[in-house]
């Protein structure tokens, strides 16, 4: 029998060609779209995994979700550095690690951070080391770069016409493995480059009081800045509407307002420090040796986002409540994720739907096709019967026909999906950073089962017509 | 080797006021060579398609044998037309795409008859017909060929009953004087009843009896030696 239909199928290969293309492409518009929902989820949470709790100034939750975990360029308004300070201490908090966003190399923006956040979110080094120094950078696992290279920040991007720090360059020291998150795109710097490369918090760490351009909260501690170049960035910065807009001018004054006071400062806080590094930080900015210190004091600038990691449940719930109020925004970035699912949810019912559409179009197409087929073959088929062929058989073999080719189509069609959603994943990836985990579960299996029993009730319909054929009608037609 | 007795047999279509076969008793010996002739609308396909089990049995007894098929279900009516009947039409009705070797096992094998001995009996009989390359595909062969691997699929399983239904209409005259030496032949070596139904006046005069049907009725029936008298 299966040689039968083999012959026969040899014989019509052109219209099999085409009923198995037909019900692989709506087949793998269905898996498609179901696949490439179910990875952007799943990516999407596990890039937010390691951040329990973000915490910003108030303003929009995804904006600072979007921003901090997926790090899209956007303006994010200033949280107090004292909330940082007041976050460390909290016995509640296992760390908390200040996140700085605005530059970019080559397209990867760069990050300002903590070595704890780095030792904490990532599984350890590809290569190379922690940055240990000041003008020191480390690399995500997706950053095209090589150890030892130099990096001159751009401030912005190239697209929103960022102008370049010409006169600082980090070097690369130390490259991680890859986590899955946006973060592998991202180059991480340590943050008081960042506030220092804008002219902030140029006394880091250090308990004496430093002042903060951004927050504003502190201006008559300022002595801050470090000398006419950075006063004159800031006001650049400014121009530009990045996100330190909104700290900038207040930040140009100070720096024009307190630059002795902060020479004064600077060589104190350095202590050891020889006298070319205070030259070198007037005219670069950074100060490429300088140690790290991620002791967090008083004079903290501000901070687009704070990411912390809380000891408990418990605590992370109370820490939230705790900075929902006034200026700050506690967010869990697993609970705004939720709400952005329910709108991609809304999206892929739509899609679908449509998938479910073409489907059904697809079956109609079939059976019309078939049962037109049928009446064609109806003296074949006659023939059959009187030479002796049991109508089950008929059955049989009209039935298996058709439910050869959807099988084959429904098997090309997932097969087709998936290779679909891994290269719509792909360029996700590569644009983001955030790897989708395309891959079949359950669920999938279920959508298999499901269009294979529909597909032997759709092909049982024509194999009925067959089977219920008189023979000796059907020689006559 | 079947014998077969017809009783009050009456065949009528839907939408048509007279009956299109009448019957009352039609009597035909066990391994007798009969022809069937008639024009178009004499009733003539109806017969066969009565007689070879087809069609369902309205009024009357057929009787093959012991066999009253007019009692038989149809998948009954299926399974004893593919042990008893070897059927050869006007159109062979092969199927494109399989080798002569597979279409006369094709029958048996929907069947699930086909054994090793019954693939040993089709190349037999496949050299009987006086072919040579079993593994040819039937759609490369010429009719007369055709009808010879036909008539093989026909007599494959033995049958008690060969019917033909015109074999020799679409041959040339060479051919079919070939295929008709061959159904006569086979015949004759298994013992089988033949029936014909034919136009073929040179086929016709070399069977035993004619039967010739007008208006769904028999209006003559002579044997041979009648007809060369």
């Amino acid at each position: 029998m299966i040689g039968f239909i083999l012959a026969d199928l040899r014989r019509l290969w052109l219209g099999g060609i085409v009923v198995v293309l037909l019900v692989a492409l709506a087949t793998a518009l269905g898996v498609a779209v179901t696949l490439q929902e179910r990875s952007l989820r799943l990516g999407s949470a596990r890039a937010a995994d390691k951040f329990d709790l973000v915490i910003g100034a108030a303003g929009s939750e995804t904006q600072l979700i979007l921003s901090s975990i997926f790090l899209q360029a956007a303006p994010l308004p200033l949280v107090d550095g004292a909330v940082l300070t007041k976050l460390a201490a909290d016995p509640r908090v296992a760390w908390a690690a200040p996140v700085g966003f605005g530059d970019s190399f080559a397209g990867y923006p760069i990050v300002g951070t903590t070595m704890s956040l780095v030792s904490n979110t990532t599984s350890g080094f590809a290569e190379g080391r922690m940055f240990a120094l000041e003008g020191e950078a480390i690399l995500g696992a997706a950053v095209d770069l090589s150890l030892g290279a130099e990096i001159k920040p751009m401030h912005g991007t190239a697209e929103t016409g960022g102008h370049t720090h010409t006169e600082i360059a980090y070097k690369v020291v130390g490259k991680l493995q890859p986590t899955g998150t946006p973060w592998d795109r991202a180059i991480l710097v340590p943050i008081q480059a960042v506030w220092h490369v804008h002219g902030l918090g140029h006394d880091h760490g250090h308990d004496e009081g430093h002042e903060d351009g951004h927050a504003g909260a502190h201006d008559e501690e300022h002595h801050h800045g470090d000398g006419h170049d950075h006063a004159h960035e800031g006001e650049e910065h400014h121009e530009d509407g990045d996100t330190h807009a909104e700290g900038e001018a207040d930040h140009a004054e100070a720096a024009i307002q307190l630059v002795v006071s902060q020479r004064q400062k600077h060589a104190l806080a350095l202590g050891p420090a020889t006298s070319a590094h205070v030259e070198s930080d007037h005219q670069g900015g950074i100060d490429a040796d300088a140690p790290i210190v991620e002791t967090f004091g008083e004079g903290t600038p501000g901070l687009p986002a704070i990411l912390v990691k809380p000891k408990t449940i418990a605590d992370a719930y109370r820490l939230r409540q705790e900075y929902r109020t006034g200026n700050t925004l506690g967010v869990f970035p697993g609970e705004v994720l939720t709400g952005l699912y329910a709108t991609l949810g809304d999206a892929k019912m739509v899609l679908s739907a449509v998938a479910a559409g073409s489907q059904g179009l697809v079956a109609a197409a079939l059976v019309l096709v078939t049962v037109i087929h049928v009446g064609q073959r109806r003296r074949q088929i006659g023939a059959l019967r009187a030479f002796g062929a049991p109508r089950g058989s008929v059955f049989a073999i009209v039935w298996l026909e058709l439910f050869l080719l959807v099988v084959l189509g429904v098997g090309i069609g997932f097969l087709v999906g998936l290779g679909a959603a891994h290269i719509g994943a792909q360029l996700f990836t590569a644009k983001s950073g955030v790897i989708l985990p395309v891959g079949f579960t359950r669920e999938d299996l279920r959508l298999a089962l499901f269009l294979l029993g529909f597909a032997a009730v759709l092909s049982a319909i024509p194999a009925l017509l067959a089977y219920r054929q008189s023979p000796a009608a059907a020689l006559r037609a | 080797m079947l014998s077969l007795k017809i009783d009050d047999l009456a065949v009528s279509f839907p939408g048509l006021s007279a009956p299109v076969l009448v019957l009352d008793g039609l009597e035909i010996a066990a391994g007798s060579r009969v022809a069937l002739t008639g024009g178009s609308g004499s009733g003539k396909s109806t017969l066969i398609n009565i007689i070879a089990g087809l069609e369902r049995v309205q009024a009357g007894r057929v009787v093959w044998g012991e066999e009253n098929i007019a009692d038989l279900p149809e998948g009954r009516r299926d399974r004893w037309r593919a042990a008893n009947i070897g059927l050869v039409m006007q159109e062979f009705h092969l199927f494109p795409g399989l080798s002569a070797l597979d279409n006369i096992l094709l029958p048996a094998r929907l069947s699930r008859a086909a054994n090793a001995d019954l693939m040993k009996r089709a190349e037999s009989l496949f050299a009987t017909v006086g072919l040579k390359r079993p593994g040819q595909h039937v759609e490369t062969m010429s009719r007369g060929e055709m009808q010879r691997v036909a008539i093989a699929r026909a007599l494959l399983r033995s049958p008690g009953v060969i019917i033909a239904d015109e074999p020799t209409a679409s041959l040339d005259l060479e051919s079919g004087e070939a295929v008709g030496d061959l159904l006569l032949s086979v015949a004759a070596s298994t013992g089988s009843t033949l029936i014909v139904a034919s136009h073929d006046q040179h086929l016709i005069g070399r069977l035993d009896r004619r039967l010739t049907l007008s208006g769904g009725r028999i209006v003559a029936d002579t044997e041979r030696k009648e007809i060369a008298a």
